[in-house]
């Protein structure tokens, strides 16, 4: 019995992998690891956190700045011995780096206590992921997060109405509601002083289990200048965008598709961060009503006025829903 | 002398937030040329230290150096830009320098603060010359000033 093993013995832990995995995956040999280093952390080792042991699988993967499927190693799904849940287990891993945006470089950090403290913050929440904080062996914090089963929005958007008038009629309302809702997540956070920090549209994963969103991963933070929450709202705004769309209209898919509708965009209307987006969707897709594309319009490159909390966005869009009940 | 002092008028005060940048400095030279070397004036040279948050940092000490560095820093500058308001005919006694911490609030909002504190009649700045995205992505301290700024002149120089 290794020192960490809280107890357990190896023949009482196969017992309880035996309980949750079918026979052919039970390993000969079960291995309770020490929990400070990652990287010693393998597939099949058993980590026990908080008195509760977590059997070791694969290691989670996320496609990020143009790398898809990169493995991330201070992130492991693993059972819960005790209850035969899956989690996600997540150790520190400090991160200081500079993202950039076009021209603009800025500091941003991957922060585990941010983490921890919005996890608290948001217990009980269904609009938000669930989870719990342990220390490691070397008392760092390690999270212990629900894993969530469902599919992203960017995943589920594309797939709504078999073309895009379609969609617009019969699902954009209840699109638009869950994205209201989304957004009304988002500025809980704000109000409580917390940034979410990576807002995108595969950080929103649909519950099946109650068919909400939820936010997932909180744990970067940027260094904001005079408008502290504007980068999660340019997060927020591409989602709008990217739902009202139906996925991403850009211009190279506009001079293929429709060369026409292409000529008559000026260049105020793509996206003002990302050039090749079409923020301006009226121009695509003319049935769009006037309130909803005054909301997207604050994001595009022609904008003179954005938006700068979520309490003005919000404003905007009960306008914008109203008027789509109304046709 | 209570007596001749109490009637006196009292200064006119500004207020000129600065950081280390070029706009910042024309925002100094701009009131030294314009007001400087006329009785009645005082001002206040204000420098927020835009102290990233705590997840920023690995340990409470890391925050505190770092802090305690830019304050040295901060108030250096300050002293600088004194210099050159006395030299352009400000009494000494007329030109004080503040440091503080942004913590929570933003640029405007610790100015705006700092301004009411210290009952100034004019906010100068200089006009930072960002672009669209980066205003967009991250806010523009002149804008919010211009929008915000109650019982007070702002300006901003170019």
């Amino acid at each position: 019995m290794s020192s960490g093993s809280n107890g357990y013995t190896e023949k009482d832990l196969r017992g309880m992998v035996r309980r949750w995995v079918s026979a052919d995956r039970v390993p000969k040999r079960v291995r309770v690891k020490d929990t400070s280093d990652f990287f010693r952390v393998d597939y099949d080792d058993v980590v026990i956190l908080g008195g509760t042991p977590y059997f070791v699988r694969n290691n989670e993967r996320e496609g990020r700045f143009g790398l898809e499927d990169e493995p991330k190693f201070w992130v492991k799904r693993a059972i819960d011995l005790l209850t035969g849940e899956t989690k996600v287990l997540k150790w520190v891993f400090r991160e200081r780096f500079e993202a950039r945006i076009g021209n603009l470089v800025f500091d941003c950090v991957r922060s585990p206590q941010k983490e921890a403290r919005i996890l608290e913050l948001v217990r009980g929440r269904g609009d938000f992921m669930q989870g719990t904080t342990e220390q490691d062996s070397a008392g760092h914090p390690l999270r212990i997060l629900d894993y969530i089963r469902g599919r992203t929005l960017s995943q589920i958007t594309p797939l709504l109405g078999s073309d895009h008038e379609s969609f617009f009629y019969d699902h954009f309302p209840i699109v638009l509601d869950e994205y209201i809702g989304v957004v009304e997540a988002i500025r809980f956070l704000h109000q409580s002083g917390e940034k979410h920090g990576d807002i995108r549209r595969d950080h929103l994963i649909k519950d099946e289990t109650t068919g909400r969103y939820r936010w997932i991963d909180y744990d970067f933070n940027y260094r904001h200048g005079e408008s502290r929450f504007a980068y999660d709202l340019f997060g927020l705004g591409n989602i709008l965008v990217f739902i009202t769309g139906r996925g991403d209209v850009t211009t190279n898919r506009l001079l293929t598709e429709a060369p026409g509708i292409l000529d008559r965009l000026s260049p105020d209307d793509v996206n003002i961060v990302f050039h090749n987006r079409v923020a301006n969707l009226k121009k695509v897709y003319p049935y769009i009503p006037k309130s909803l594309n005054r909301v997207l319009l604050h994001f595009s490159a022609g904008s003179q006025v954005y938006y700068e909390t979520t309490e003005e966005l919000l404003e905007d869009l009960g306008e914008a829903r109203e008027e789509l009940e109304r046709r | 002398m209570e007596t001749k002092n109490s009637s006196q008028p009292k200064d006119k005060h500004f207020l000129i937030a600065v950081d280390g940048s070029e706009s910042s400095k024309r925002a100094v030279l701009y009131v030294a040329d314009i007001v400087g070397g006329f009785p009645g004036f005082a001002v206040t040279l204000l420098s927020i230290i835009p102290e990233p948050e705590e997840d920023f940092f690995d340990s409470e000490e890391e925050q505190i150096a770092w802090t305690k560095e830019k304050f040295e820093a901060a108030n250096r500058m300050l002293e600088n830009y004194r210099q050159v308001l006395i030299h352009a005919g400000f009494l000494p006694e007329k030109v004080r320098i503040r440091s503080c911490v942004g913590e929570e609030r933003s640029f405007s909002e610790a100015i705006l603060d700092m301004r009411c504190d210290l009952s100034c009649c004019t906010v100068v700045v200089g006009r930072h010359h960002k672009s669209k995205t980066e205003e967009f992505l991250f806010g523009s301290t002149s804008t919010k000033l211009i929008r915000e700024a109650k019982n007070c002149a702002v300006w901003v120089i170019e």
